[in-house]
């Protein structure tokens, strides 16, 4: 009990590290990185004002001071919830991220629901059917799929569903005029959705069915089968229930990805969500909500292994020092 | 499972590599040659695939700007090899402490946001040349490497012949290149292949995206990068006929990668 609060604390310390460091890095790349930020906050006009005024806007947005004093002050406001305002939209970082992130966490956790519930049931069919026809199409167009790159798929839907046959639309979350509207909401997700789940799907199925491949070749397996059982019932009961904590770690290492990995598809069908808004940041210099942003999406990654080593040694003292079954091949 | 070898794609891939090395031989037309008159040309007799809206010939730049694309890919897996390996080797080496501030760095860098990374390393290396772009890319995807040759490191390391290399005095590049990286080669060969697709997939996505290569530079991504416009003007040949070839390229790529993958157990399922 004793020992399980100390572990409890240990790891809470390192998340606490993990996020600050991962803080001074950003903030440090952010600001090593080329670009003026006073483009962000007063667009083209910057080339009208004198070198007078640019020093005086810096100044006023608190530019002007070294790297570890500006550092400070940021350090000092986020621990107060306080993360500065962004200079392009000139509001509280936090509102701006409100405003969107709702559209983010309904496409991938929407894509993350449907990507992890289908590649259970691809993996258990091509575990069942391995080998024969079946199994052998099913990881033929699996392949053809993950070969597929994200924007070039998201073109294609463009190009077939909204230009050529015109039956969904190919921008935004909703039409103008119509924000309630369910249906409509529905209809600019689709391709989205289709999207970012096909990026992902195979890459987990196919995990999915190595690992329970790998389940079924157990001495087990052969013990079950002598018993009586069939062969489904072996592989739902016994191979299926083995290889849930892989399945289980890989979830929590795939969510940050699933999430912070939309914005390909944000991009491409201009949906205003997280990601096209972290692209916008980082090319334009938007520092605070870089910041913040970062540290969401980096927060979500840390949080995720951990939970992914926790799933692992609880379920599996043995995995105390390997990291992770599966996990180790989850892709970055 | 008997794994069968991938013939076809393996001839595929050496006829996209070699048609794309011999350009010279293959293009009909200037690659940049913008033929204004031209432009957005359906496929012809003229145009095998047709010309882009600037009024270049589809089908010489796609051989043209597959040397790019193949370049990147492979430079770009090169240089991640070489940290994973170096990263991944060293901390499997190190004492404990040094392995866990080493490890715990490599996650932390793993939670940056890719995009920010590149864009920070695209900024300050001035990536926006073809060399450039390899070095981020390829300083952007050791991470998972890293990880799988220092777990592999880490059982190598206590073998006895590692041990009785150390005891001969054995520094650690030599034991790394004798003894460490033959027997965790196979294992990151399978990587490495998989390496070199997402390093062509990350160059059309950047140039697509445009923070990759500038449109003058002719590489699949940066033909694709005027797709959204071809998609008002409907000229589909721009926008399929280039990511066909990259998806057969990626597609015989993996096929070699799976191939090369340590297979598991030779057993047959007792199911």
């Amino acid at each position: 009990m004793r020992k399980s609060y100390i572990t409890i604390i240990h790891e809470l310390g390192k998340l606490l590290l993990s996020i600050f460091l991962l803080s001074v890095l950003v903030f440090t790349m952010s600001r090593l990185a080329p670009g003026d930020p006073l483009y962000s906050y007063y667009g083209d006009q910057v080339e009208k004002m004198g070198p007078q005024e640019q020093e005086e806007a810096r100044e006023r947005l608190g530019l002007h001071e070294p790297l570890p004093v500006q550092y400070a002050r940021w350090f000092q406001g986020a621990v107060r919830g306080d993360f500065g305002i962004s200079y392009k939209y000139k509001t509280d970082v936090k509102e701006v991220i409100a405003g969107r992130i709702g559209n983010t966490l309904l496409l991938g956790g929407l894509g993350f629901v449907i990507i992890f519930g289908v590649a259970l049931l691809l993996g258990l069919f091509c575990a069942w059917r391995e080998d024969k026809w079946a199994d052998r199409v099913v990881c033929g167009i699996g392949t053809v799929t993950s070969c597929i790159p994200e924007f070039w798929l998201s073109l294609l839907l463009i190009l077939v569903f909204s230009v050529w046959l015109g039956w969904l639309p190919s921008s935004g979350a909703y039409s103008v005029g119509m924000e309630g509207s369910l249906a409509d909401r529905v209809r600019h997700l689709v391709l989205p959705l289709t999207v970012v789940v096909l990026g992902h799907l195979w890459y987990y199925a196919y995990l999915v069915r190595n690992r329970l491949l790998e389940e079924t070749r157990a001495d087990y397996v052969l013990l079950a089968r002598m018993k009586g059982l069939s062969g489904k019932q072996v592989l739902y009961r016994h191979c299926l229930r083995n290889a849930m904590p892989s399945y289980l770690s890989m979830m929590a290492i795939a969510l940050p990805h699933i999430l912070g990995g939309t914005y390909v598809a944000e991009t491409v069908f201009s949906y205003p969500g997280i990601g096209t808004l972290a692209y916008e940041s980082a090319r334009y210099q938007d520092y605070n909500l870089l910041m913040l942003i970062s540290l969401m999406t980096g927060g979500l990654v840390i949080v995720g292994n951990m939970f992914a080593k926790v799933i692992n040694e609880r379920i599996d003292p043995r995995m105390g020092l390997k990291t992770g079954g599966m996990s180790e091949e989850v892709k970055d | 499972m008997k794994k069968r070898f991938p013939g076809i794609s393996l001839f595929i891939l050496t006829v996209v590599i070699a048609g794309c090395l011999a350009c010279g031989a293959v293009m009909t037309k200037d690659p940049a040659y913008m033929d204004l008159a031209n432009s957005n040309t359906a496929p012809c007799r003229a145009f095998f695939f047709g010309t882009d809206a600037m009024g270049r010939d589809v089908f010489s730049m796609i051989w043209h700007g597959g040397r790019v694309s193949l370049f990147i890919g492979f430079l770009a897996t090169l240089i991640s090899t070489a940290v994973a390996v170096l990263v991944g080797s060293v901390s499997g080496c190190a004492p404990a402490w040094i392995d866990g501030a080493m490890m715990g760095l490599t996650d932390i860098v793993l939670s940056v946001p890719g995009l920010l990374l590149t864009v920070f390393l695209q900024a300050v290396l001035g990536g926006s040349s073809v060399i450039g772009l390899a070095v981020v890319i390829g300083l952007t995807g050791w991470m998972s490497m890293a990880r799988v040759v220092r777990t592999e490191v880490l059982q190598l390391k206590n073998m006895d012949y590692v041990l009785a290399a150390r005891c001969l005095g054995g520094g650690f590049f030599h034991i790394l290149c004798r003894h460490l990286a033959p027997n965790f080669i196979p294992s990151i060969l399978f990587m490495a292949v998989m390496n070199v697709r997402s390093a062509i997939v990350a160059e059309s996505t950047l140039s697509f995206m445009g923070i990759g290569l500038p449109v003058e530079v002719i590489s699949w991504g940066s033909m694709l990068s005027l797709s959204e416009n071809a998609l008002i003007t409907r000229s589909w040949w721009t926008v399929l006929i280039p990511g066909v070839f990259l998806l057969v390229t990626l597609l015989c790529l993996t096929n070699l990668g799976n191939y090369m993958r340590k297979s598991g157990s030779k057993r047959h399922s007792n199911l």
